[in-house]
């Protein structure tokens, strides 16, 4: 194996890992004020085809990444009203959001452009890709970190906002607060039902953007099932993470890692191509079983 | 907190399910059931504004849908036959739910337990209808089952939750059933990936041709009946609703929480299998890739919108074996892509989850 | 001179007045009693005064002029703090933080942290805290975490101070320095409202105390001038505080046994270290220590909801690897800590609830089956039995009041006459009658040869009901004797940890 290979798998990676990345961040940040947030797939999958939609519709693809933002927020808007105000289930509101993200968005590709499962449109183009200046000229790392489209170094830049966030302004305060206990921000005087509104709000936001990374990020397609449980494996980074922006991100490039080497597997070897697409799956559950085990083992410390 | 606030906090108790107690009165069902139409007719409201929205002809949609569900006798018998899966999706799904466990993997126990169900009859070419297909079924079931067992044990005992784990199983099930369908038991010579057919023997006869509607809707009313038996006089169905209603008080009284939890998402699988052996043995008689459309989903949606109540599930499932058969003929008819019924489940979920706490907020809105 | 006033205040909740009609006044620069047992409405009324309640009728008058408080918030603008029973700290952030919560001083968008730390050092100083403030909440004792709430009122420069039950989870040693800075406030021209049922203290510290009794003010009185029998009619009217009990005529066997017990708490660290002790049938042994001690992972232990090392006997069976079901099997029964939590289910009715310890046995199950008539017939006989006030079988336990509720439990651990019965704060939240009928149900179940021991902060309870008292303290048992031998004093050093040498 070259060095010119596994740079190109940590290159691979590190694009891999940005919807992953920025799905977990707007996880996290649901987790924080203990709103565990079911739906990132379901605005994944909204943000995604926003920015084709509407990108092919205006044919600018910056307008169509903002309204995709747009789109995934208010649909969180209306996720949020529903646990908040009308305090339904989280999980079954969740799951709700998804469902509808899948029929309504296969419903409109049908109605809109007459394509059932896929659409690429003519002439969008891709979000741009940058060469970091100075980063660019070093040897290997910088075929690893450089020419990476916008929205990989938005999520670098995500993690650090969002450390400092949670850690250094009022509102991280805040959020922590009504995530760990209620009533304590209650009677501090913090309008709980406004942190979460905003908690949930930002978190779609980010949600909107990690789809648009997936089909306007790379190439420019939408397909009915381009999500496949990425949310998910989102929010398996972040119970890996312990909810901490770091720690999480770490999990998402892991993951982010092993959808890469499955893909590898896959062109390297001749094994079919279903099994290595198992893979990403199965180490995140094994990952989710491997956190608890250790939590155990730390609990039940030896008496002596 | 005292100060003889004892009653106001008892009463603060959500009501997430409904309490399906020993003796129901009349009354209480059939308001429910109403509440259940009202559900529905809101989602078939909201169904109309969007294909209003997207220029669509509603009124000639929802004509087309209804009388392909409900105009013929033909037409029923593709109702019953859209329904019989979702009985099984959705008793699996209430069941785990009234247990407190969001078990969403029926859908990759379908998968395997169909495939399964598949390989049972074209391997057991010899075997008579009167052995092969209950082996067919047991086979499946015991397949379905073990597959939400797993996630069952680790939720269980080391408390992974079991939401994400059986989402991810189930892409899991989906890609090796796909490879199996693809790879060694595929049909040489044809463009979609299947297997070759079962036996003669295998196949559930139909019963109102020239409907595909079989005998797996007989066995899907039967695990019905079993499960509200289950559920409402067994030990196991006391031991369920308790951990559902609070599972501190269930370990408190020397019940083992963590044996419920793994039966409940056994049975949970058990039922997912037992639906894809349906489809495979009664509908399609071979293991296709993607057979099952979102069937595991709509039976959470049914199970949600019936509290959980068995009973309720069977109903709740007819009705949506309408929408079901009739949006294939909509779709032809009147242009509007069948995946509107996706947005009309959402919308039922959405509804649902609301009125449910409703009443709960009105309540709320008094302890001030 | 007068600087709260409430007048004519009101506050119902379904089925129960909570206040009914309470004058309630405070002088400034006072420590002020507010007095009465579990459910006479001081915490409601406290509340309402804090904004987490509005009253239905009546009126609040700081200094003379009329507020409305709306909310907690506008609460604290005025100058009213209150430090709960239950601490109102975030666990992962640090003392300041918690202080500072929703008061954050901030330079653009980020804290501030100088400035905050600066202001709280500053009180932090004066009052002699020795406190450090970087440090995450949730690694603070008791004592320092009451210290934080105390901080965090003065922080937001409270005139009046409400204090509610402060003492309850405090060593004596503790208690001492909390009263010397609650001196101190007085002395600085602070309005302190302290919120109790112990006599003692009420003595010790303060100047006033206005009694409660179900809702309705009982009496306001000068403390110096009414003695603590006084106090304690005023609390419960015309009924005696003490019922003489008495002690048992026959005990025998061994029935309860544990050896060298060691188990950890939720959080890893060591909550039993080496605890042994025995009941003999026929008698009522007295678990006396403040909560936090162990006591509540001793109960885990007992019913195997904990892994422990070391060795539990029923009688003579070594259950120590037996799981709940089997020691209930045994002839173990627990009435637990918290009645709704792990006593109770609330979502479904009596019936209900009480077969869930016998389910599985006849009559109850044959088969696969559970007959539901069975459970009816049960659970309308205990109601007779136990004079269990409810419509029915199938009413929902959560309507029935927490006497009631208590009634249901104890029925269900007292039905098969247990050999062994963990009593674990029994009465605690009950009203007069309620308690004594539960206590009259250990006595019984004593007077018919069961062994049981009764896990309470209560020392009036613990002395009266006790045949034999142990005090836990840090995880072990750390003294043993007969009530009549020993006194308050003793058992309440005990409990703080002194040894005598």
């Amino acid at each position: 194996m070259s060095v010119e290979t596994v740079s190109n798998v940590l290159f691979a990676s590190l694009r891999v890992t940005t919807p992953l990345l920025l799905a977990a961040l707007a996880g996290l940040i649901s987790q924080r004020v203990n709103l565990l947030n079911i739906a990132l797939d379901g605005l994944m999958l909204f943000g995604a085809f926003a920015a084709v939609v509407f990108g092919a519709l205006f044919g600018n693809t910056w307008l169509g990444l903002l309204l995709a933002m747009l789109l995934s927020t208010l649909i969180t808007l209306l996720f949020a009203v529903v646990v908040i105000e009308f305090k339904a289930n989280l999980i079954v509101a969740g799951l709700a959001v998804n469902i509808l993200a899948t029929g309504l968005t296969s419903y409109l590709l049908v109605v809109l452009f007459d394509a059932r499962g896929a659409y690429s449109p003519e002439g969008l183009e891709s979000l741009p890709r940058i060469a970091l200046p100075v980063i660019d000229s070093i040897p290997v790392l910088g075929d690893i970190l450089s020419g990476h489209g916008v929205l990989v170094y938005v999520s670098w830049l995500m993690v650090l906002v969002v450390a400092f966030m949670l850690y250094r302004t009022p509102f991280g305060i805040h959020m922590r607060s009504v995530g760990e206990h209620l009533e304590a921000s209650e009677t501090a005087g913090i309008p709980v039902k406004r942190v979460q509104y905003i908690a949930l709000l930002l978190g779609g936001a980010l949600a909107g953007l990690a789809g648009a990374q997936l089909s306007v990020g790379n190439l420019t397609l939408f397909t009915d099932n381009m999500i496949n449980g990425r949310g998910f494996i989102a929010l398996a980074a972040v119970f890996f993470g312990a909810a901490r922006p770091g720690l999480t991100a770490i999990g998402c490039f892991i993951f982010g890692m092993f959808e890469i080497l499955q893909f590898r597997l896959q062109t390297a070897t001749s094994i079919p191509a279903q099994l290595p697409q198992m893979l990403p799956y199965l180490i995140v559950v094994l990952v989710l079983t491997g956190i608890n085990v250790q939590k155990r083992r730390r609990k039940v410390v030896k008496v002596e | 907190m005292t100060d003889g606030l004892n009653n106001a906090e008892g009463r603060d108790v959500e009501i997430r399910r409904k309490r399906f107690t020993l003796s129901d009165p009349l009354k209480t069902t059939l308001v429910n059931f109403g509440k259940v139409l009202l559900t529905l007719l809101v989602a078939l409201l909201m169904g109309a504004l969007v294909m209003e929205l997207s220029g669509k002809d509603s009124l000639g949609a929802y004509q087309a849908l209804f009388r392909s569900s409900l105009g013929s006798r033909t037409a029923l018998a593709n109702t019953l036959l859209a329904s019989t899966p979702l009985i099984f999706t959705s008793l699996a799904a209430a069941i785990g739910f009234r247990a407190g466990v969001f078990n969403v993997g029926a859908e990759g126990s379908l998968y395997l337990g169909g495939f399964a169900a598949a390989w049972v009859g074209f391997t057991f070419t010899e075997l008579p209808t009167l052995l092969v297909i209950p082996l067919a079924f047991m086979v499946a079931g015991l397949v379905g089952g073990f597959w939400c067992y797993v996630p069952g044990v680790l939720r269980a005992r080391l408390a992974v939750d079991e939401l994400v784990t059986t989402i991810l199983l189930n892409y899991v099930a989906i890609l090796f059933t796909e490879y199996l369908v693809n790879g060694p038991f595929l049909l040489p010579g044809v463009a979609n990936a299947m297997t070759e057919e079962i036996s003669l023997a295998a196949r559930l006869p139909r019963l109102a041709p020239p409907s595909q509607l079989n005998a797996s809707f007989i066995i899907a009313i039967l695990a019905g009946l079993i499960m509200v038996f289950i559920m409402t006089r067994t030990r196991l169905g006391y031991e369920l609703r308790a951990t559902g209603d609070n599972p501190v008080f269930t370990r408190w009284a020397g019940i083992s929480v963590p044996v419920v939890i793994e039966k409940v998402m056994f049975i949970g699988g058990l039922l997912g299998g037992l639906a894809g052996a349906g489809q495979v043995l009664g509908v399609h008689y071979r293991f296709v890739a993607g057979f099952s459309s979102g069937l595991a989903f709509s039976g959470m949606t049914i199970a949600l919108l019936v509290r959980n109540s068995p009973f309720g599930a069977i109903l709740a499932s007819l009705l949506f074996g309408v929408l079901r058969s009739g949006s294939a003929t909509m779709e032809i008819f009147s242009d509007v892509p069948r995946d509107l019924i996706t947005v009309l489940e959402a919308t039922i979920i959405f509804f649902a989850a609301m009125e449910i706490s409703i009443s709960f907020f009105r309540r709320r809105r008094h302890e001030r | 001179m007068t600087y709260v006033d409430m007048q004519g205040i009101s506050k119902a909740f379904p089925g129960v007045l909570a206040n009914d009609a309470i004058h309630f006044s405070v002088e400034k620069g006072t420590i002020h009693a507010l007095l009465g047992e579990n459910g006479a409405g001081k915490s409601t009324l406290m509340r309402i005064l804090y904004g987490i309640y509005r009253p239905d009728e009546g009126k609040i008058f700081l200094d003379g002029e009329e507020v409305e408080v709306v909310d907690p918030q506008t609460a604290i603008d005025l100058g009213i703090g209150m430090v709960h029973q239950e601490f109102q700290l975030v666990p992962s952030l640090t003392v300041a933080e918690n202080i500072a919560l929703g008061h954050e001083p901030s330079r653009y968008i980020w804290i501030d942290r100088k400035e905050m730390k600066a202001r709280i050092q500053e009180i932090v100083d004066r009052f002699g805290f020795s406190i450090n403030l970087d440090q995450p909440v949730v690694e603070l004792s008791v004592g320092a975490q009451q210290y934080v709430e105390i901080i965090k009122l003065l922080y937001r420069e409270a005139r009046i101070l409400i204090l509610d039950e402060p003492t309850a989870v405090l060593t004596p040693q503790e208690i001492e320095r909390l009263f010397s800075i609650l001196r101190q406030l007085r002395d600085e021209g602070r309005t302190i409202i302290f919120i109790t049922h112990k006599l003692r203290e009420v003595k010790q510290i303060c100047s006033r105390a206005t009694i409660l009794r179900r809702g309705k003010v009982a009496g306001s009185v000068k403390v110096d001038a009414t003695s603590e029998r006084e106090l304690a009619s005023l609390m419960v009217g015309r009924q005696m505080l003490d019922i003489e009990y008495e002690r048992s005529k026959n005990i025998g066997e061994v029935k309860l046994r544990l050896e060298h017990v060691r188990a950890n708490d939720d959080r890893g660290v060591p909550a039993l270290k080496g605890i042994g002790f025995e009941v003999r049938g026929g008698e009522i042994v007295g678990l006396a220590g403040v909560q936090g001690n162990g006591q509540s992972e001793l109960v885990d232990v007992i019913g195997g909801m904990r892994d422990a090392e070391g060795d539990i006997y029923l009688g003579s069976r070594d259950v120590s690897q037996l799981a709940l079901r089997g020691r209930r099997n045994d002839g173990l029964a627990i009435i637990p800590e918290k009645r709704k939590e792990q006593g109770l289910n609330l979502a479904t009715d009596i019936a209900e609830n009480v077969i869930a310890t016998r389910y599985f046995k006849p009559p109850f199950s044959a088969n696969l089956a559970v007959r539901p008539e069975q459970a009816e017939r049960f659970a309308a006989a205990l109601m007779d039995r136990y004079a269990i006030k409810a419509e029915g079988a199938r009413s929902l336990v959560s309507t029935l009041s927490g006497g009631n509720q208590q009634k249901v439990i104890t029925a269900r651990e007292l039905a098969d006459e247990p050999d062994v019965l963990i009593a674990a704060h029994p009465t605690r939240g009950l009203d007069v009658a309620a308690a004594r009928f539960v206590r009259e149900e250990l006595i019984k179940r004593r007077d018919q040869g069961g062994a049981v021991l009764l896990v309470s902060a209560d020392l009036d309870e613990l002395f009266a009901l006790s045949d034999r008292l142990l005090v836990m303290y840090d995880g072990e048992i750390v003294g043993e004797s007969r009530p009549e031998d020993t006194s308050y004093e003793e058992v309440g050093l005990l409990m703080a940890g002194h040894t005598h040498d």
